[in-house]
């Protein structure tokens, strides 16, 4: 069913990217019991982290702004004066593309 | 001819997407009338003041049309008519592929009843305006599909034109048209439509989809409501050396041709009662049992079947919100509302009373 699509892919991402913290965690530890000189690996997969956990949270926000869009333009079909509701519940997705920047923020910068 | 016709001219979403064609379906189901503007359109004076108040309504546009014609109860009749057949193209050309197939197939009931209409007009020799008049166009068949197959003047030249569409419904007409044109048994050809109807809406809803397994559950509980009425008439009535199975139509969700036979066999109501007690039925058989007794009419459990098909139709309605039962239940309300409009302005221009009127509502 849809709705469990949607469940699956949400819960994915926030798996995929709860996951990305504590690897890049480690594999910055890794980098700085090896030496002074950050590992190259470490670098490539930071930066690969970084860019997952902000791609998953793109992809997510895009398909729940998909999904409220087309019901959004359906109600405002039949009822013009709920598009100040529409517009709202069009933008809510935005917060977790905010979170994926954070989080891709965090893991690029440690 | 005329399927193909609109489903090439269909413009709604395709695939599985519900969002967009539920939202509009929400959206209209929020105008439905509530029972509170039923209770004032009773207590009108006249046809005029009807009239007024449904003027505020959406029905205005169909009634400004019609009323062109003189303000007549029979013309807010057909301006209910047509806001009613508007409305369901309307929710046909919004829905998503899947959603089409499924609510098409159950609003060939409507397609079966415009067939009958015709074939009953054929068989009576009425006039093309007479037969039209009683049409509700809101199948797979279009207006100018069903004034086409009226002109046809003759239900063996009908059955050809069905044949040539190549339109399920000629099948079971060309089957028994011999016998019919043999004996002139009107019943032959009717049966033989809704028995084919009920077979082949059940084979098209066979699908392991959540809103595959919902239509065919509806229309399962059609069909139950069809041969209970059934049964209870026979009750009542003498069909001499006929083999009662003739009159089961298949498809249905729990009334078995073995039940239906049981039933069948029964002497009175409560004989019926007690063999349905186990069927979600038997509730709604026995609510209305006194009032059948006080009455002696079988339209008593007629309309309480009916009535439960109601509630069946409004519970889908209020399960998934990206599932086809949102616009099954919008479109049962919406022809139960539409029916509920004609018995008042029917009461109020022949001055029933209110209580009467309130009775006859249906939900």
């Amino acid at each position: 069913m849809i709705k469990n699509k949607l469940a699956k892919v949400v819960f994915g991402s926030a798996f995929l990217t709860t996951m990305m913290v504590p690897a890049m965690a480690l594999a910055e530890e890794a980098a700085e019991a090896g030496g002074a000189a950050p590992d190259w690996r470490a670098e490539v997969a930071r930066y690969a982290a970084a860019g997952i956990s902000m791609a998953v949270a793109a992809f997510s926000a895009g398909y729940a702004q998909a999904k409220i869009g087309s019901a959004g333009a359906g109600t405002l079909a039949e009822r013009p004066e709920a598009g100040t509701n529409i517009i709202v519940l069009q933008a809510l997705p935005e917060i977790i593309v905010l979170l994926g920047f954070v989080i891709a923020f965090m893991v690029g910068t440690a | 001819m005329s399927t193909a016709t609109r489903e090439s001219t269909r413009k709604g979403p395709g695939g599985k997407d519900y969002g967009y064609g539920n939202a509009r379906v929400r959206g209209m189901r929020s105008r439905l009338l509530k029972p509170a503007f039923f209770e004032d359109l009773m207590h009108a004076k006249d046809i005029g003041a009807v009239i007024q108040t449904l003027m505020d309504t959406e029905y205005s546009s169909e009634l400004e049309e019609r009323l062109l014609q003189g303000r007549t109860a029979n013309n807010v009749d057909e301006a209910l008519r047509d806001n009613m057949v508007h409305t369901f193209n309307k929710v046909l050309s919004v829905i998503n592929d899947e959603a089409y197939e499924l609510v098409t197939t159950l609003l060939g009931r409507w397609d079966v009843f415009n067939i009958k209409t015709i074939v009953r007009g054929l068989h009576m020799h009425l006039a093309e305006e007479e037969i039209t008049e009683g049409l509700v166009p809101v199948g797979q068949l279009s207006y100018i599909d069903l004034e086409e197959l009226t002109r046809q003047g003759d239900i063996k030249a009908l059955v050809d034109t069905l044949s040539t569409w190549d339109l399920p419904f000629g099948v079971p007409l060309r089957e028994v048209l011999p016998q019919y044109l043999e004996n002139e048994d009107l019943s032959l050809l009717e049966l033989a439509l809704d028995k084919y109807y009920s077979e082949w809406a059940a084979k098209e809803l066979k699908g392991r989809g959540h809103n595959e397994q919902l239509s065919r559950r509806f229309l399962g509980i059609q069909v139950d409501t069809i041969n209970l009425v059934t049964c209870l008439r026979l009750l009542n009535s003498d069909i001499g050396d006929q083999d009662p199975k003739r009159f089961y139509l298949p498809g249905g969700l729990r009334v078995t041709e073995q039940l239906f036979l049981d039933l069948a066999a029964k002497s009175d109501v409560d004989e019926v009662y007690d063999r349905l007690k186990k069927t979600p039925y038997g509730r709604t058989v026995e609510e209305v049992a006194v009032k059948y007794i006080e009455s002696g009419s079988v339209a008593v459990f007629e309309r309480a079947l009916e009535d439960y098909l109601m509630r069946k139709a409004f519970a889908a309605g209020q399960g998934d919100p990206l599932g086809v039962g949102i616009v099954i239940g919008y479109l049962w309300a919406k022809a139960n509302e539409v029916t509920n409009l004609r018995i008042v302005v029917k009461g109020v221009s022949v001055g029933m009373p209110v209580d009467r009127m309130r009775e006859e509502l249906i939900v």
